[in-house]
């Protein structure tokens, strides 16, 4: 569609004239996410608008519904699902303008931000007060807070402190004809109404923007430490992680990663681990003092010895703890660097299928012959399988694409779902009915018919 | 295949190990500045692989847009996948010069001067003049900086206190056969040749320097699309320097291209085995002072920062050096973000004046933050920099590593 010079001049007028941006290498730049999805300039949004308040939010959204001008929310741009692309062109509407975080209530224990703010910059922020915002992902050091909402985020340390949606009280949404909304509040208990905070958190900007967030906090625990264990093999690394749960010995990240990972990881960083080691957890524990620190790490060396551990050293020193996270946070790129091409998936099962999915999806790997990379968050189920691949060549992107396809079949078949943390975004919109039924599919279709009557929000994503 | 397209594969297979995560954009100076998709490393690699893969038309703008990068190589060492976006970034201006009609004008009049040793000559004694009439003051982009001198550093960090003490004198032996040459290079004779006096003399106290009529490093003809130039102005310089042992640069950016010199003439029969010969003699000066065993000729009682040359933190993994003998010359202290690059890059800063300014505003107020008296480097890109930001400050001087040695 074309955006009329008119209202190209009513925008301008809300946000500033150098905050439209409507050259074609600019708009260009606005057409990608993280996702595997093709490089396309039909992609391409007509318009940029980059709005600073949430009043011109507003105004903005007023404009596109009178029109009926499809609108695409992004943050940072770092999603995995490729939900910030604006496949039906219209406006690509940026919130990294909105950058201020607008409260700190200490007594409360909640910070109330506006949509534009980078995770670790919040994170930094409250911790500075002794404040805790556990929700990680792997991209928080880029990825803004209202990205990690609309596609309710995880991250490393859920398998103990949950994910985004734990910790999301309140909401600032501007709607699809440009009502502003406050959903929820700093009210530990409320029933008032229908749950939208909740309904809003991974709805992937379909349903409304969200402008502000009041996300709630614990205290920061005082201490930290970082282990790595080497395994013989990925079963090996699993077992020990649930019998770490079991015994009640939770830490605050469980993240296994399996031999093929491990490669990417030598290749990177060019020294090689032992040979017999075939998987490897990074855990971190937390607690109130080194003491606590010593228990939990001496109940895990048992725990991991039970499991015939090849290895087992605990981080003395931050620069060796930072080490072990940057190895972990840098993993997906790592992985990706081994194939022109890498499907990333973000597959979640129950907890106790972790071994079993692993083992089905190596058997999807050696079934069709493509290399599928392993690693993901032992503690709570959430799997990254990457399928590596050349897409340039036609008969492998056919068969990466029924590889993928597998991959969904073995997360329904052992009890599980499509995604953890990434969102449906387009990548995984033909397996949704597979996963939710028609029945399923057809409830949120009613949702959405709800609050976005002309579907000018984010169209063409979910389903 | 033709050689431009082959540039074109290279940088193509570079980009495409991006994941597009998103990682570079906390760290690139210009999206720091910019912040739109298409001036963070991320949106310029993207859109070298769409014009690779014909998504996106060479036209101008995107030509413009693989011209916005300083190349301070910050995004490759955060990148998770070590995406070398500099050097994609000057493949790709290769290819497009080659396909769209050559270097622009302005690249290819800087680029003849600079390949004339004479010419460098007369730049640096028009300079030395208009600074003797006060006029440098009016080139464009602070181009031409006044010049603060290791005199005037004496004169304000030399009374009783500041003074300290008397370092004793270097008790490194200097191998009798080692032959050192210092290269000259155009930015250090033009803009600041007191501080290349300064080099020569700091040299002297270890080694017997010699000097050669040598060309340019030919860093600007690479960045700008004019890698034949670049090619046998190395060849000149690979000549020049075949009978000594060590040949030291006190200029970030010249020992870094020095250094790659070698892997140039890989695929080249005739030159490949002198000009790898010629690379591994290369040597930054606080790589050879550390190595010589150098002790400052005084210990001043002035407060000292240090800014990071991209080219030589990241360009050649040199951090330590500069450090250590700072520490030694004065009371050392650290900045915050050191190693962000000054905004400088080459001609970048009379290419994107605003967006240099707010690059080098940033670096003013962490120099500011340390309560420095002095901050020193070893570039003369980022000295030009950061006269500017002394200036702009008022709080404290710049200077050449050399002058504080």
């Amino acid at each position: 569609m074309s955006i009329s010079e008119k209202i190209i001049g009513q925008l301008r007028d809300i946000v500033g004239k150098e905050h439209v941006l409507t050259s074609d290498l600019e708009r260009f730049g606005y057409s990608y996410d993280s996702s595997p999805v093709e490089l396309s300039s039909s992609n391409k949004p007509d318009l940029v608008v980059r709005p600073r308040t949430t009043e011109e939010v507003s105004r903005v959204m007023k404009i596109a519904f009178e029109h009926a001008i499809p609108v695409t929310p992004r943050g940072a741009s770092s999603g995995r699902s490729g939900g910030s692309i604006p496949l039906h062109g219209g406006i690509a509407l940026t919130l990294d303008r909105m950058t201020d975080i607008l409260e700190l209530d200490k007594k409360n224990m909640m910070v109330t931000c506006e949509a534009g703010v980078r995770t670790k910059d919040l994170y930094d922020y409250c911790a500075k007060e002794g404040l805790f915002y556990p929700p990680d992902p792997a991209s928080w050091a880029y990825s803004l807070i209202g990205g990690n909402v609309a596609e309710n985020a995880g991250g490393m340390r859920a398998v103990k402190y949950g994910v985004t949606a734990n910790y999301v009280m309140g909401l600032e949404v501007v709607m699809a004809d440009g009502a502003i909304i406050h959903t929820g509040g700093k009210s530990i208990k409320n029933v008032t109404g229908y749950n939208l905070t909740q309904l809003i958190v991974g709805s992937e900007g379909t349903l409304g923007i969200v402008t502000k967030a009041i996300l709630r906090l614990i205290p920061m625990p005082a201490k930290r430490g970082v282990m790595q264990v080497f395994f013989r093999s990925l079963d090996d690394g699993c077992a020990a992680v649930h019998d770490m749960l079991q015994q009640n010995i939770v830490p605050s990240v469980a993240e296994l990663i399996d031999d093929v990972s491990l490669e990417a990881i030598v290749r990177q960083k060019k020294t090689p681990f032992d040979p017999e080691a075939k998987a490897c957890l990074i855990l971190e524990v937390d607690g109130p003092n080194e003491a606590s620190l010593k228990q939990q790490s001496d109940a895990i060396s048992k725990v991991v010895a039970d499991h015939q551990a090849v290895s087992f050293r605990v981080a003395q020193t931050q620069a060796e703890a930072d080490e072990l996270w940057a190895i972990r946070r840098g993993l997906s790129s790592a992985v990706a660097a081994m194939a022109p091409n890498r499907l990333g998936e973000d597959i979640s099962v129950p907890r106790n299928a972790f071994p079993e999915a692993v083992r089905r999806l190596k058997e999807v790997s050696r079934r069709n012959g493509l290399p599928i990379a392993v690693f993901g968050h032992a503690g709570d189920g959430n799997l990254h399988p990457s399928v590596l691949c050349d897409l340039s060549n036609p008969a492998e992107e056919k068969l990466a694409h029924h590889v993928v396809g597998e991959i969904f079949d073995v997360a329904l078949a052992v009890g599980g779902t499509l995604s953890g943390e990434h969102g449906i975004g387009i990548t995984k919109r033909p397996y949704l009915v597979k996963a939710l039924g028609e029945a399923g599919v057809a409830a949120l279709k009613s949702i959405k018919q709800a609050l976005d009557p002309k579907g000018i929000l984010n169209p063409g994503k979910i389903w | 295949m033709n050689k431009s397209q082959e540039k074109l594969d290279a940088a193509r297979t570079l980009v495409s190990q991006c994941d597009r995560c998103g990682n570079c954009l906390t760290v690139c100076p210009l999206f720091g500045s910019k912040d739109l998709e298409a001036s963070s490393a991320r949106g310029k690699n993207t859109i070298l692989r769409a014009m690779a893969d014909g998504v996106l038309e060479p036209t101008p703008e995107v030509r413009a847009a693989l011209d916005f990068c300083i190349l301070c190589q910050r995004c490759v060492a955060t990148c998770p996948a070590k995406v070398r976006t500099d050097e994609a970034m000057i493949l790709a201006r290769q290819y497009l010069a080659d396909n769209a009609g050559g270097p622009t004008l302005k690249y290819r009049f800087v680029g003849s001067v600079m390949r004339r040793p004479l010419m460098i000559r007369m730049g640096a004694l028009a300079l030395a003049v208009a600074r003797k009439l006060g006029l440098n003051s009016l080139a464009p982009y602070g181009a031409a900086p006044d010049e603060y001198t290791r005199t005037h550093f004496l004169a304000t960090f030399s009374g009783p206190g500041a003074l300290g003490t008397a370092t004793p004198p270097s008790n490194v032996a200097v191998h009798k056969n080692s032959r050192v040459a210092y290269f000259k290079g155009c930015g250090m004779q033009i803009l600041f040749p007191e501080a290349a006096a300064q080099t020569m003399e700091v040299l002297g106290r270890v080694t017997k320097p010699v000097t050669r009529d040598n060309v340019c490093c030919g860093l600007p003809h690479l960045a700008h699309a004019m890698e034949k130039d670049f090619l046998e102005m190395a060849k000149e310089n690979i000549r020049q320097f075949e009978d000594v042992d060590v040949v030291v640069s006190d200029c970030a950016s010249c020992s870094g291209t020095l250094k790659h010199v070698g892997a140039y003439f890989a695929g080249d029969s005739e030159w490949k085995d002198r000009a790898a010969a010629f690379s591994a003699k290369i040597m930054d000066l606080t790589e050879y002072l550390s190595k010589s065993g150098y002790v400052p000729r005084q210990k001043s009682g002035a407060k000292i920062t240090y800014h990071d040359p991209c080219h030589l933190v990241r360009g050649q993994g040199i951090k330590k050096e500069p450090r250590a003998l700072l520490a030694a010359a004065g009371e050392y202290t650290e900045m915050k973000d050191a190693d962000m690059c000054c905004g400088g890059g080459g001609s970048f800063f009379m290419d994107y004046p605003e967006i240099s300014d707010s690059v080098i505003d940033k670096k003013r107020k962490n120099i500011e933050a340390t309560g420095a008296d002095i901050v020193v480097t070893g570039c003369p890109g980022c000295l030009i920099q950061l006269n500017k930001a002394a200036k702009a400050s008022g709080k404290f001087k710049a200077l050449h590593i050399s002058q504080v040695l």
